[in-house]
């Protein structure tokens, strides 16, 4: 190979040849991220994720964040520190909420019949988005860690609001008080998913009265902290170039 | 001038840089077959599915998990095989223009592969978690798991061994040694595929109710997180193609 | 080969539309779905239901019908299943092509789980609504917190008419009537509509430009600063000020726009009431068990007193919702499921009438298909190996009683 020799026959064609990997790779890290995270936050918070009748006050708000921070922190880190694009958590998070309309329309609703209106997904754009803006001003992990980890746990009850409140309306049924949100999870029936195995309003906490949304999203919020962090790490590790000796293949 | 021409004529007569064709029919390939399983499950899932010792269940889905199972084996073995026979021995004397090319190659195969993580891991394992609520789970091979275990997560790791066998035996840049992102990016998602003793030992031993948060599935999780090795395996095409381009971008 | 190519490009397309299309219009029917695959000592010796009842086998779509009965929570229950400490009474349909419009134990609403007495009789009721066209299987079912679905005996329902006629109207406690099954959709896709827009916008904003080969260049030759603009930072600024604000008005106009709202429901019902059967007077001993594979039927040698002041004869062995019935005692007129009723099934060594204070031991053989169909023969592969059952007698004023029998079975392959 001759070091004199180019690739690339002009300038113009050298553009057009980055532009076109460009659009290669947005491909490929969106449908791979996709693919991870939607298999890491349905596995670790799916259930509050498919049926209204988990997103609670609680645990919801105190998973959903945690969980779903993860990937985001950690393609940041790639495409921050390495190309300075401040979209890392947006990606991530407009690809898992893709997937998983994707799969409740097709799906959830297309194939098992489960009404669209008991099975969306929850929003995480807002504090992907916050995120992303706070490590593009700051230039900073830690900065990012601790304002736009806690901003996205703050977030996302809020965020996740205009949605959930019309299915928190109450219904008197059959002598019993329920929400709407409760009632969708009686009517469509689940086989595989008894009402015993929903994990929403457990323990104590619930006894506050009306505070338990923000003292949980605050959890949440100092949690996602430091997952931040952590994931934060994760990502400059899987963004590494490194090889390793073939010999003893 | 007449230097000119030829170098045009030349250029016409050469491989384009990146094949579009197999680029598009890479993706139909997926998105069509997909298309097909997915009206499959809508026919068959519900008129033979749902009772695994009924005898159309042998029929329509165990007889399809036979088939897959041999034409996957048949498929691994054939592409790796392949992509390994006809290797390029002498890989570091390629011009820059053809390592350019292999580039553009690799990509046709990341693409695909990245394209074969979704409908695996994305669209058919969530799909799994809505079929568990029609059906009491009553076998290990229930048609969403004939389709998301043992189809679409062997699928994925056909291409992405297959990349990754490109890459080894065609790309100078892949010449050090492993490395070690790509081992991750393909094995990784690899493991998802054994981890489905654990879950299937685990459905039959303790429960049988459909919690997908339930820790016994964090098997899938740690392996699922591989995928973000695909953002090392995207440092190093980008710092080789860099290479090859600086100085006409500069 | 450009035509062959541009070709194969169109028949792709065209069969992807097919295939498409084709999988929104596939015709619903259905197989049974699972209820065989359960251990039959588990199907036996859990929850007995009995006194089945679905009121409807064919019901058009927004119509409803109702499963009632009974069932009895058996006092030896295995130790591999947990206590029914946790239950839920649900519905074994593929899915919600019913809803279900209400659920009772002893009239009690619930729509949440409940605990359950070992030993107790329970009577219950399902209200379902058509929703889905097609034939059903539709199966009582008790799912137990560590257990697992219990599920019981099913019948097939047929639905008629279209599920795009189907409608759920439910009346708030704030007084809108509203349509459950469509109810918020057009606000869901709104709001995801809108934030999606926002993060696209983001996202178009970088990737409109140059991204990997040239950002890379910049960011190892030291250059990174220069990747980021001031015009950039105040469009990240607009971003990040206008996400909170769009969070927050929407939060407002929400919350003015649904002052009462409620957190979801959740928490255990105990005390359920409990029915009362007629205490029994007979009792019975089970001397000994087989189940003759070849013959598929179950003998049970069992010694019976009859401890009241009419005279009895047995006319019913009930077991995993399998009724083995003796037609000179017992006929069923609830229509119950033609595979799970053995009409002649049961045969007694001597059935002549069990005078009061006698005490009789007699053969008694439970065949049918059903012991292979329902799987239950597999009893002998269980690693327990007790069999359990309901045996209903009759007395003279055409009055039933129930008596449990829970005693180990050896198998006869010959």
């Amino acid at each position: 190979m001759s070091a004199s020799q180019s690739a690339v026959r002009s300038r113009a064609e050298a553009v057009q040849v980055s532009r076109t990997f460009d659009w290669m790779i947005l491909f490929t890290l969106f449908t791979a991220v996709l693919g991870g995270y939607h298999i890491h936050y349905m596995l670790t918070g799916g259930d509050w994720d498919f049926w209204t009748d988990w997103k609670d006050r609680r645990l919801w708000v105190t998973v959903a964040p945690i969980v779903s921070i993860t990937f985001p922190a950690a393609v940041q880190a790639c495409l921050w520190w390495r190309y300075r694009l401040p979209i890392g958590a947006t990606l991530s998070v407009v690809a898992l909420m893709l997937g998983e309309w994707i799969n409740r329309y097709m799906n959830f609703w297309g194939w098992t019949y489960f009404p669209v209106n008991f099975v969306f997904p929850s929003n995480l754009i807002p504090g992907a988005i916050v995120l992303d803006v706070i490590l593009m001003l700051g230039n900073s992990m830690t900065l990012t860690a601790v304002v736009g980890g806690l901003a996205y746990g703050l977030l996302f009850y809020p965020g996740n609001w205009p949605v959930i409140a019309p299915l928190h309306v109450p219904v008197e049924y059959n002598g019993m008080m329920m929400t709407l949100a409760d009632l969708q999870g009686y009517h469509y029936v689940r086989t595989g998913t008894p009402e015993y195995i929903r994990m929403v309003e457990k323990g104590t906490l619930r006894t506050f009265g009306k505070d338990v949304a923000p003292v949980s999203a605050f959890f949440s919020g100092f949690v996602s902290i430091i997952i931040y962090f952590l994931w934060h790490f994760f990502g400059k590790w899987f963004a590494k170039t490194d090889f390793i000796s073939d010999e003893a293949s | 001038m007449a230097a000119t021409t030829e170098s045009v004529k030349a250029d016409a007569a050469e491989a384009p840089l990146l094949n579009k064709r197999n680029l598009t029919l890479g993706i139909l390939l997926y998105l069509v077959f997909y298309s097909f399983i997915r009206w499959y499950e809508g026919v068959y899932g519900w008129s033979a599915g749902l009772d695994s010792f009924a005898p159309e269940f042998e029929t329509y889905w165990m007889n399809m998990l036979y088939i897959e199972i041999v034409v996957e084996v048949i498929l691994f073995a054939g592409i790796n095989g392949f992509l390994w026979k006809t290797r390029d021995r002498k890989v570091m004397s390629i011009t820059p223009r053809e390592e350019l090319r292999r580039h553009f190659h690799h990509w046709v195969w990341l693409v695909c592969y990245g394209w074969a993580i979704y409908w695996g891991a994305s669209y058919f394992t969530e799909q799994d978690g809505t079929w568990h609520q029609t059906i009491v789970r009553d076998t290990d091979f229930t048609p969403s798991h004939i389709i998301e275990f043992y189809l679409s997560y062997p699928i994925y790791i056909i291409t992405g061994t297959a990349s990754f066998m490109y890459a080894k035996t065609r790309l100078p840049t892949y010449q050090e040694g492993l490395h070690l992102m790509y081992l991750i990016a393909v094995i990784g998602p690899f493991m998802i595929l054994p981890n489905v003793g654990l879950n299937e030992w685990g459905h039959t031993f303790w429960f049988m109710e459909e919690l997908f948060v339930a820790p016994l599935h964090y098997g899938f999780v740690f392996f699922g997180w591989a995928a973000l090795a695909i953002m090392g395996v995207v440092n190093t095409e980008v710092m080789a193609i860099t290479k090859l381009l600086k100085k006409d971008l500069a | 080969m450009k035509i062959i190519k541009d070709k194969v490009a169109k028949l792709s397309f065209v069969a992807l539309l097919i295939t498409m299309t084709a999988a929104m219009f596939y015709a619903p029917t259905a197989s049974a779905h699972g209820e065989k695959s359960q251990a039959a000592f588990m199907r036996m010796r859990t929850i007995h239901w009995f006194d089945l009842n679905w009121s409807k086998e064919e019901v058009p779509v927004n119509d409803t019908m109702t499963i009632s009965g009974k069932f009895l929570v058996f006092k030896g229950w295995p130790e591999t299943v947990d206590k029914p400490e946790v239950s839920f009474l649900n519905i074994g349909i593929p899915g919600p092509v019913f809803i279900r419009a209400g659920s009772w134990i002893g009239g009690q609403l619930v729509p949440r789980s409940v605990s359950l007495e070992l030993g107790e009789v329970y009577e219950f009721k399902v209200l379902l609504k058509a929703r889905r066209p097609g034939d059903w299987h539709v199966h009582s079912m008790m799912n137990v917190q560590g257990g697992g679905p219990i599920i019981g005996p099913g019948k097939w329902t047929t639905i008629t008419g279209s599920m795009g006629d189907f409608v759920n109207p439910v009346t708030t406690l704030t007084g809108q009537t509203i349509d459950l099954e469509t109810y918020n959709l057009e606000n869901t896709y709104f709001w995801h509509a809108v934030w999606f827009a926002v993060a696209f916008a983001w996202l178009l904003f970088w990737i409109k430009r140059p991204m990997f080969v040239p950002r890379h260049i910049a960011v190892s030759t030291g250059k990174a600063s220069t990747l980021i603009s001031a015009g950039d930072k105040k469009i990240g600024m607009v971003f990040a000020v206008g996400t909170m604000v769009i969070v927050a008005a929407s939060m407002g106009t929400t919350n003015s726009k649904y002052p009462v709202t409620t957190p979801l429901q959740a928490g255990l019902l105990r005390g359920m009431k409990t029915y009362q059967m007629p205490e029994a007077t007979v009792s019975v001993k089970i001397d000994d068990a087989t189940y003759r594979v070849p013959g598929r039927a179950m003998q049970m040698t069992m010694t019976v007193t009859n401890n009241g002041d009419t005279s009895v004869r047995l006319g019913e062995f009930n077991t995993a919702g399998v009724r083995f019935l003796d037609p000179e005692v017992h006929e069923d007129e609830t229509a119950y499921p033609d595979d799970l009723l053995a009409e002649e099934g049961l045969t007694v060594s001597d059935n002549s009438p069990l005078a009061p204070g006698e005490t009789r031991t007699i053969e008694v053989t439970a065949s049918d298909a059903a012991w292979e169909v329902y799987r239950l023969a597999d009893l002998i592969y269980d690693p327990d190996s007790r069999f359990a059952g309901l045996l209903f007698f009759w007395d003279e004023n055409g009055s039933r009683q129930l008596v449990t029998v829970d005693a180990p079975l050896i198998p006869s392959f010959i």
